[in-house]
């Protein structure tokens, strides 16, 4: 989500004719877009601005934040950072630089004549801010505007992600999302159909849909716009008929809003990827109840059922805590059970660590660390042997991947099959990267597998 | 449908029920909400809010909440200074902690609650009359049983832990164990984390499907 706010800032900036620099002791600004799932990622942000304060010293630097950010830290970032915006607010940022003095690179050039400054200068109304953003005219967006009405600029020209659902309204007791990011919203279908049209045009390859709870998709609306299932279908359905190969993904998903026929849509369509991303987070029902978590391991198990019925070889992601407050040894067993039981590609494990702002932070964090590290460890294990298992399957087979990146260390192009396990080959030809490639497998691990390529794909 | 971020409600009522607990009626201005949901709820001038089970119905021209001060909370305290003609934030209503309506009429419902967990039953009984259900609400004194009287006669419960005083001496997990509930009975249960943990272990060894268990955790 966070990769897809920082390629709409990054066009709001290019309108006001920045670019962008990779080393940031060039950069005339700089920002953050900040993330308060985890607190290390905060403290991240608290170290790099007591860096960038000490550069404003010898030049001149405008600093500023956005993105996740608790109440408690935004009050500490306004005294430390030059500005601090909710993305909701996106569309001011170019009004908000030039109120506090900055002179662009537009609003600098000889080309700009004065009614063009004065308009940089001083945009006073919102349908101003829109177009100085380079957003959507008012009339097409929803008041008052989201981050998605900015285009973006796309980094990759292979890979997209695109927001379709912003905000929470879970509350699960571990996480501060809803109090940061607010309310869930969704997109109007129309704009992500044709962003997401005119992403397949282009001939990218891999489309994903993002929301804090992708799947919530339509349910503000209230019967006013098309439910997630429905979006999926048409999305598939233009994607099919367009002529190109693409995978189209999602993430993430939430259990309690995972329907049927959002799998059946998956089914249906070739363009949608077989691979599921579904956060368990514990495999206890009293976790799951104490996580706030809205469900149970029978509503999970549900829904893997029809995973494993309808895609059968999709595979399976999913996010755990473990050493939640006051997880007994005994639920931690019914956590090792459900990786066992829903044999899982990946799980993405996180020991847990209160974070400030959410509900739990309130509670002991009654688990040593040394217990959390072990668990975290014998659940890995437990991990690797299921993944191994369908991996294993893969030996000998051929599977289509998309290539993504050469390995400057080794000589080798990496990617992922369409269900995100990464494989890698030995190749000097970049030119496959951002290509459908078909592999041979001839060596796996428990998460990726290594091949030789047997047929390179050219798109027509 | 636009999903509105937090708006100023006027309070036009509190009812001091405790020496800490409260209830706080602010107007409506619109919002919508379904019995069971809850809000979002602040002083006009602070940086948090916090959320609370709706104790009003959606049929009520107002909205009330129910507030226990936790002395060294970020919000209930300010709240508690809070007086008629005052300001709070409010935002919309969310949650999941309802009752489908096809089980309305014919379901037969066991809610059982600790404290300020009642709040949600309390639109529930106000929003569904006919309803055929049973309270047990768990309370330390029996002072706290808060406003009992809303409740018809014999379907309210209170099991008080710290004195005799109430309809059952004792917690609301002593009296399941003393009286199984029947399988076929929908349970919705909210309050403390412990004793809906508790009273889980407790139906399910009764025969309750877990699917049958509904729950709502207060933090």
């Amino acid at each position: 989500m966070n990769y897809a706010d920082a390629e709409r800032v990054q066009a709001v900036m290019a309108k006001l004719g920045y670019t962008l620099t990779q080393r940031e002791e060039e950069a005339d600004v700089i920002g953050i877009i900040a993330c308060s799932v985890r607190q290390k990622a905060i403290d991240k942000v608290y170290s790099k601005i007591a860096k960038w304060n000490k550069w404003k010293n010898k030049k001149n630097l405008i600093t500023f934040v956005s993105g996740c950010v608790l109440p408690d830290d935004r009050m500490k970032f306004l005294k430390l950072f030059d500005l601090v915006f909710d993305m909701k607010e996106l569309a001011s940022f170019p009004a908000m630089l030039s109120q506090y003095g900055v002179t662009t690179p537009v609003s600098n050039s000889s080309i700009v004549n004065s009614e063009e400054m004065s308009e940089v200068a001083r945009p006073a109304t919102v349908a101003e801010k829109l177009a100085l953003a380079g957003a959507k005219p008012l009339s097409k967006v929803a008041a008052p505007p989201e981050t998605w009405d900015v285009t973006p600029i796309y980094n990759s020209e292979f890979e997209a992600f695109i927001p379709i659902q912003n905000g929470c309204n879970k509350f699960c007791t571990f996480c501060a999302v809803p109090y940061t990011r607010g309310r869930e919203i969704s997109r109007p279908s129309e704009d992500i159909i044709e962003e997401v049209a005119a992403l397949i045009e282009r001939g990218y390859k891999s489309i994903t849909l993002l929301g804090q709870n992708v799947n919530s998709y339509g349910l503000d609306k209230k019967g006013a716009e098309l439910s997630f299932a429905a979006l999926l279908d048409k999305l598939g359905e233009i994607a099919d008929n367009s002529g190109h190969e693409v995978w189209i993904y999602f993430t993430s998903p939430h259990p309690k809003d995972m329907t049927r026929d959002v799998i059946e849509a998956i089914a249906r369509r070739r363009s949608l990827a077989k691979q599921i991303h579904l956060p368990v987070q514990s495999g206890d029902d009293k976790v799951l109840i104490r996580m706030n978590r809205k469900h149970s391991m029978a509503r999970y198990r549900e829904v893997v059922g029809w995973i494993r019925d309808l895609l059968p070889g999709a595979s399976l992601f999913t996010d755990i805590i473990v050493g939640f407050s006051g997880e007994s040894d005994e639920q931690f067993q019914n956590t090792r059970a459900a990786i066992r039981e829903f044999e899982y590609n990946m799980a993405y494990i996180a020991m847990y660590s209160p974070r400030p702002g959410a509900a739990s932070f309130a509670w002991q964090d009654d688990i040593p660390h040394a217990v959390k590290k072990e668990r975290y460890a014998v659940l890995t294990g437990d991990l690797e042997k299921v993944a191994l298992a369908y991996t294993r399957k893969m030996k000998g087979e051929t599977v289509r991947m998309l290539v993504r990146a050469k390995d400057r260390k080794d000589g080798y192009l990496t990617g992922h099959t369409e269900g995100k396990i990464i494989v890698r080959f030995l190749s000097e030809d970049e030119s496959l990267i951002g290509q459908f490639v078909d592999v041979r497998i001839e060596s796996v691990r428990p998460f990726s597998a290594e091949g030789a390529v047997v047929k390179e794909v050219v798109e027509a | 449908m636009q999903t509105r971020s937090f708006n100023l409600h006027t309070i036009i009522e509190k009812r001091v029920l405790t020496q800490a607990a409260f209830i706080l009626r602010m107007e409506r201005k619109g919002i919508e909400f379904v019995a069971g949901q809850h809000i979002q709820v602040g002083p006009p001038n602070g940086i948090h809010t916090r959320e609370y089970s709706i104790y009003s119905s959606p049929e009520d021209d107002y909205i009330e909440i129910l507030v226990r001060q936790v002395d060294d909370g970020l919000v209930s305290p300010a709240l508690n200074k809070l007086g008629v003609g005052d300001s709070v934030v409010i935002n919309d209503a969310v949650g999941y902690f309802t009752i489908a309506e096809e089980l309305i009429k014919d379901a037969k419902f066991l809610f059982i609650a600790s404290g300020t967990g009642i709040s949600p039953f309390h639109s529930f009984v106000k929003s569904y009359p006919g309803l055929d259900y049973k309270l047990l609400h768990g309370v330390r004194y029996a002072n706290e049983t808060y406003e009992r009287d809303d409740y018809e006669a014999g379907r309210y419960l209170a099991c008080t832990s710290q004195d005799k005083e109430g309809d059952f001496h004792g917690r609301v997990t002593d009296y399941l164990s003393k009286n199984p509930v029947s399988p076929d009975t929908l349970c919705y249960l909210c309050g403390n984390c412990d004793m809906i943990h508790d009273a889980f272990d407790i139906l399910e060894a009764q025969g309750l499907r877990p699917e049958n268990l509904f729950t709502e955790v207060y933090f």
